[in-house]
């Protein structure tokens, strides 16, 4: 969560090291609402008639959300570990709606209480913009990108806010209710994604020369070094093999 | 096995002269015997269609009974392409690369409704049927096609291909 989180790169923490806490005794609804109205003046949606949704009114949302999340997080009395899902909602052909045409929600779980909390941020047309908190839980990187590709809310801070789903050709936000559903948008030329690759790659210190180039960067050939003297493994076959998986290109 | 009939000046030269053990027949008809008893697939499965290709290779139906046994995972060795599942306009410049990857001659067989009309997805991302990209010898109806319809694709390819002319062969790319 720390400085990996950063940079959207996984790979650090030994997770066979995490052990699970036994679990608690949680907070009931009432409580989350209670505490929920309380400390981020939150107010329960009432369209929600069997769970809890709390609501974050538009105006509201750019300053407060990243903190309210934050919170969500940290606090040792909430401590919602998992964000288990984020998606939006286009109000746009809603029966008897009022107020902004979407909204975001987010979902979040508790692995030590077991409590559940819903967070449904209201976003105007106009202003679909919302801090991102890919930060706070690395999973909103990827879901984050996914609502900005398919509803075309933007958000801001997001080190790579590009489609994921769609094509790189795609014009529109297909899962707008004004997006006609039927209309296609052929692709001409496919993306290689390298450059996510690419940042993998440096990250484990790989040395990127020339886009789907890929040479040793000096502390994996080091590495490879101190192998090959120990069992015997030819090093130049090391080094002609690690290029050619760059070399291959895509 | 339904040879083309041998043209009559060389019936006439193997009656008298062509020793005992040795039969006479066209170059086309020997070597489209050896193309379609010989089919190295490729298999693009992308969906559940793939499932039951796996089946169709399986020993309970046997594609090896037809020659088509040899399951290749390099489009440059394989000569006729399977397409079983949804092709979507974010893979559709893939396959077309693996299509122009494979050498001439090649056949490529659309099995099941998805590869062949997008089936019921009838949306933003699904291609509506993959002779928009490729060009197509033989489509399979199913969702999914059952290993026998697969079998009963393939013959029809085989018998397509018996029928094919040394001459007329395919343009490349085409
Ligand atoms: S045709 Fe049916 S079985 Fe085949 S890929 Fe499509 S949905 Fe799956």
């Amino acid at each position: 969560m720390s400085t990996a989180a950063g940079k959207g790169i996984s790979g650090e923490g030994d997770v066979r090291s995490w052990k699970r806490e036994p679990i608690k005794p949680g907070k009931s609804d009432d409580q989350l609402q209670a505490l929920a109205a309380e400390r981020f003046g939150l107010a329960r949606d009432a369209k929600d008639r069997w769970n809890l949704t709390m609501t974050l009114a538009a105006g509201q949302a750019k300053a407060k959300l990243h903190e309210v999340v934050r919170v969500l997080r940290d606090d040792p009395e909430l401590r919602f570990d998992m964000l288990l899902d984020l998606a939006a909602i286009d109000y746009l052909s809603y029966p008897n709606h009022r107020g902004p045409r979407f909204a975001v929600v987010y979902l979040f779980k508790s692995l030590v209480f077991r409590h559940r909390f819903k967070l449904k941020v209201e976003v105007e047309e106009d202003d679909a913009e919302l801090p991102s908190i890919h930060d706070l839980y690395r999973i909103a990187d990827w879901s984050e990108r996914e609502v900005f590709d398919q509803m075309g809310v933007v958000f801001s801070g997001h080190p790579n806010l590009k489609r994921i789903l769609n094509h790189h050709e795609f014009i529109g936000h297909p899962l707008r209710k004004d997006y006609p559903c039927q209309k296609r948008q052929k692709l001409s030329i496919n993306d290689p994604m390298v450059d996510q690759l690419e940042s993998r790659l440096k990250h484990f210190g790989y040395q990127v020369v020339d886009s789907g180039e890929v040479h040793l960067g000096a502390p994996i050939a080091a590495k490879h070094q101190s192998v090959a003297e120990q069992g015997s493994v030819d090093t130049q076959k090391q080094k002609n093999a690690a290029g050619a998986v760059g070399a291959g290109g895509i | 096995m339904t040879f083309k009939p041998v043209p009559a000046t060389v019936a006439a030269v193997s009656d008298s002269f062509v020793p005992d053990g040795v039969i006479a027949t066209s170059v086309e008809a020997v070597v489209n015997w050896g193309r379609r008893n010989s089919l190295w697939p490729f298999p693009f499965g992308t969906a559940c269609c793939g499932i039951e290709f796996m089946g169709v290779v399986s020993s309970v139906f046997d594609i090896s009974r037809f020659g088509a046994e040899l399951v290749r995972f390099s489009p440059r060795q394989a000569d006729l392409l399977i397409i079983a599942g949804t092709i979507t306009y974010k893979q559709a410049p893939v396959l077309r690369r693996i299509y122009d990857q494979m050498c001439e001659p090649k056949w490529v067989i659309s099995a099941g409704a998805c590869a062949t009309s997008g089936g019921f997805y009838d949306c933003y991302c699904t291609v509506p049927g993959i002779d928009e990209i490729i060009p197509v010898d033989i489509y399979i109806a199913g969702c999914p096609p059952r290993p026998e319809a697969f079998l009963e694709g393939l013959v029809q390819l085989q018998n397509k291909i018996a029928r094919e002319h040394l001459k007329e062969q395919k343009a490349v790319g085409a």
